[in-house]
């Protein structure tokens, strides 16, 4: 599960609970700028994810880490896939995030009201 | 899909599927589902609301004008992406209000355009503008109501009753 919240210009994405000793980040801090948008997307869970970087992995169990996709870094941590959101970036570390938050709907709105162009 | 289904209707799943490709392209290309729709929405206005207004604009009166914008003739482009857009988005996404906004504009615009042009000596005054958003208004219920399961016939037959009126007063 991640806590996600706006601090300032950037986007804060914590990685909550016992998570974070399988995705080794446990904050990500993110400009707002480099935020391309973000998708409730209760199906991408059925997708490849590619190869893992480290990072523990119990297969059926938990998605969570980095892994490598036709060129694209993806940080994963979803457990409930009803529960997924997609944030996709530009110019970091990381091309998208894929993350489990309490209310998708809510945090989809969030980082849209943030990214909003004046 | 967006059109048909809406926005909230339409996942990630029925878009991959429905367009046939990769969903990290996706989001690579578009950011999100919004950035998708965003680009949906532009080309709807682009080359189908775009086209309806110069159609309406060219109209030769009245009558002939509303019956264009209602786009009764289901292989005619219609505006049904720009009316859900404004039921279901724009009171929650500023940047689609505003593209909504400029869309009924520009029907507003092209309707007066045709009103005047029936009433030589009318000149160009608010309550043009006033009658021109109530026929604009008037468009958009029809076709909500065409939605809903009204035939064209009662379509054409309401919108040819407004333009009678217009046609035998002043305005």
């Amino acid at each position: 599960m991640a806590r996600v919240y706006v601090d300032g210009e950037a986007l804060v994405v914590e990685i909550e609970g016992l998570d974070k000793l399988w995705a080794l980040k446990s904050r990500l801090t993110i400009p707002l700028v480099n935020v391309r948008g973000a998708t409730a997307d209760p199906g991408i869970v059925k997708e490849p994810k590619g190869l893992r970087a480290p990072g523990a992995h119990l297969p059926g169990v938990i998605v969570a880490g980095t892994f490598h996709l036709d060129g694209e870094r993806v940080f994963w941590d979803v457990r409930d896939p009803a529960q997924a959101v997609v944030i996709e970036l530009t110019d970091e570390r990381y091309n998208r995030l894929v993350i489990q938050v309490s209310d998708p709907r809510a945090t989809v709105r969030l980082i849209e009201e943030a990214t909003r162009k004046p | 899909m967006f059109a048909d289904r809406g926005y909230d209707g339409t996942s990630v799943d029925d878009l991959v599927a429905a367009l046939g490709v990769h969903r990290n392209s996706l989001y690579k290309t578009f950011g999100s589902k919004r950035g998708l729709y965003m680009a949906a929405l532009h080309w709807h206005v682009e080359h189908q609301v775009r086209p309806l207004v110069m159609a309406v604009s060219a109209a030769g009166d009245i009558t002939e004008a509303l019956h264009r914008a209602l786009a009764t003739d289901a292989a005619k482009p219609g505006i049904d992406l720009l009316l859900r857009a404004a039921v279901e988005r724009a009171p929650i996404d500023p940047e689609v209000a505003e593209v909504v906004t400029w869309c009924l504009q520009e029907l507003d615009e092209a309707l007066g355009r045709v009103l005047i042009a029936g009433h030589p000596g009318a000149d160009e005054t608010a309550r043009v503008a006033a009658l021109t958003t109530a026929l604009t208004a008037t468009v958009l219920g029809l076709r909500l109501r065409a939605r809903a399961g009204a035939s064209d016939t009662q379509t054409i037959e309401a919108s040819g009753a407004v333009a009678d009126r217009l046609s035998r007063h002043e305005i």
